[in-house]
């Protein structure tokens, strides 16, 4: 029997960019989850799971950025931070957490195109293990925001493009 | 005349050590009693037809299961929601294996159309047997445990064949289906811990042991999915299966096929 080679194999030059536009795609939502988790809507146990999120997407662009080293911008990409910001507002949690899912939906889709461009096995790698978190991010948002299971099996968002955000 | 006779002596000793008349060869190395022939395993490539047949044979696994759960008529009174998402799940699992098998008939490959065979015979049947056992008192709790733990296996081996997948278009093609296994297995998870206090990994105080969480930490996790079932036996522990993504001997080669 032969295994296939499974070392993964590091980012060409092409794959570089679109992970260090991952990179800044997270710490856009590392920020937007900070802006959710200040509010004063939510209790503790709300704020301890934003905050949560928020780790999660700090870790994912930390660990895109080990990946890509000096190509990583390490700042947030504010075309996505601006598209989602306005709706990190007011006292009606359902609405943010519907907000929270599609931005977390949007990933997905974003990350999945990635891995279906990415040359590297090791950038494939990493995304893949992070946009299987994100889905289940949509899905914990999804529930706690009341809607139907069916409604958190359901990802219609767009990918993002690093071309259309920077 | 002695010298003779030595020869002869001789002559008999190395006539008992060889070859005997009525007596068939083996190709095993000299032993007492009767030991088969050696039989190896042919000499099979890890191609991505095999990686896609067996994540085919992990989708009718999950088939199965469900198909198996609802027949048990145990989704009842609390329990009546899971019954439903135990449909949806199945069939979405029914849509992910006419997928990958669509995938693995353009590549050239056979479809595979039937649960994986030693997948079944480790996991899957122990652990049916577990919840089916007269002396389980919460068989529905049960499915639930083993579907949240089979959802979490099936995300786990799309994730793990990422890098194994020689075509960057199959590796988009296997996290599609992944990230719907993770969304399936979430949703089993707030069945079994609902609410926020569900979400993130907490503890359970009274066992010490980790609690199911919805996001499990902030990475995909490729490890072993432990899984406690059946009837509590008489030192008051329960039976245990570790769950493992398929390996070199449980994948479906060209060869494996549906008995």
């Amino acid at each position: 029997m032969t295994l296939p080679a499974v070392a993964p194999t590091p980012p060409t030059a092409a794959d570089r960019t679109l992970l260090a536009f991952a990179n800044s795609a997270e710490f856009a939502a590392r920020d937007l989850y900070a802006v959710a988790a200040a509010l004063p809507a939510f209790n503790d146990e709300e704020r301890a799971m934003l905050v949560g999120f928020h780790d999660h997407h700090l870790a994912a662009g930390q660990a895109l950025a080990g990946l890509v080293g000096k190509h990583a911008s390490n700042v947030r990409e504010d075309a996505v931070y601006d598209a989602f910001r306005g709706k990190m507002a007011g006292s009606d949690k359902s609405a943010i957490f519907d907000a929270l899912r599609e931005l977390e939906n949007t990933l997905v889709s974003t990350h999945l195109s990635l891995v279906g461009t990415l040359e590297g096995t090791g950038g494939s790698a990493l995304v893949a293990s992070i946009l299987t978190i994100q889905a289940r991010h949509a899905v914990a948002l999804g529930l706690l925001g009341g809607r139907a299971f069916a409604d958190a099996l359901t990802n219609d968002a767009a990918p993002l493009s690093p071309k259309a955000t920077s | 005349m002695l010298r003779f006779s030595g020869v002869g002596v001789a002559g008999l000793v190395l006539a008992a050590c060889g070859k005997q008349a009525g007596v068939e060869e083996s190709k095993n190395i000299a032993a007492v009693g009767v030991v088969p022939d050696a039989e190896g395993l042919p000499n099979v490539k890890v191609t991505d037809v095999v990686l896609l047949r067996t994540a085919a044979s992990l989708e009718y696994n999950a088939i199965e299961t469900y198909e198996a759960a609802l027949g048990l008529g145990v989704f009842t009174g609390a329990f009546a929601a899971a019954g439903d998402i135990a449909k949806r799940l199945r069939d979405d699992h029914r849509g992910h294996a006419d997928a990958i098998n669509g995938l693995v008939t353009k590549l050239g490959g056979k479809p595979f159309t039937c649960g994986n065979p030693r997948l079944s015979e480790i996991y899957i049947s122990p652990a049916l047997g577990l919840i089916t056992d007269d002396a389980n008192d919460n068989p529905a709790l049960d499915v639930v445990v083993l579907a949240h733990a089979l959802e979490n296996l099936a995300a786990q081996t799309y994730q793990s064949v990422v890098t194994m997948l020689s075509d960057k278009a199959l590796r988009q093609a296997a996290m599609t289906i992944g990230q719907e296994e993770a969304r399936h297995a979430a949703i089993l998870a707030q069945e079994l811990n609902p609410g926020l206090a569900g979400v993130l990994p907490s503890i359970d105080e009274a066992t010490g042991k980790p609690k199911v969480a919805t996001v499990p930490g902030a990475f995909g996790p490729l490890t072993p999915i432990p899984v406690t079932l059946g009837p509590v036996n008489a030192d008051g522990s329960r039976a245990s299966l570790s769950l493992e993504t398929p390996s070199l001997n449980s994948l479906a080669y060209d060869y494996v096929t549906c008995a």
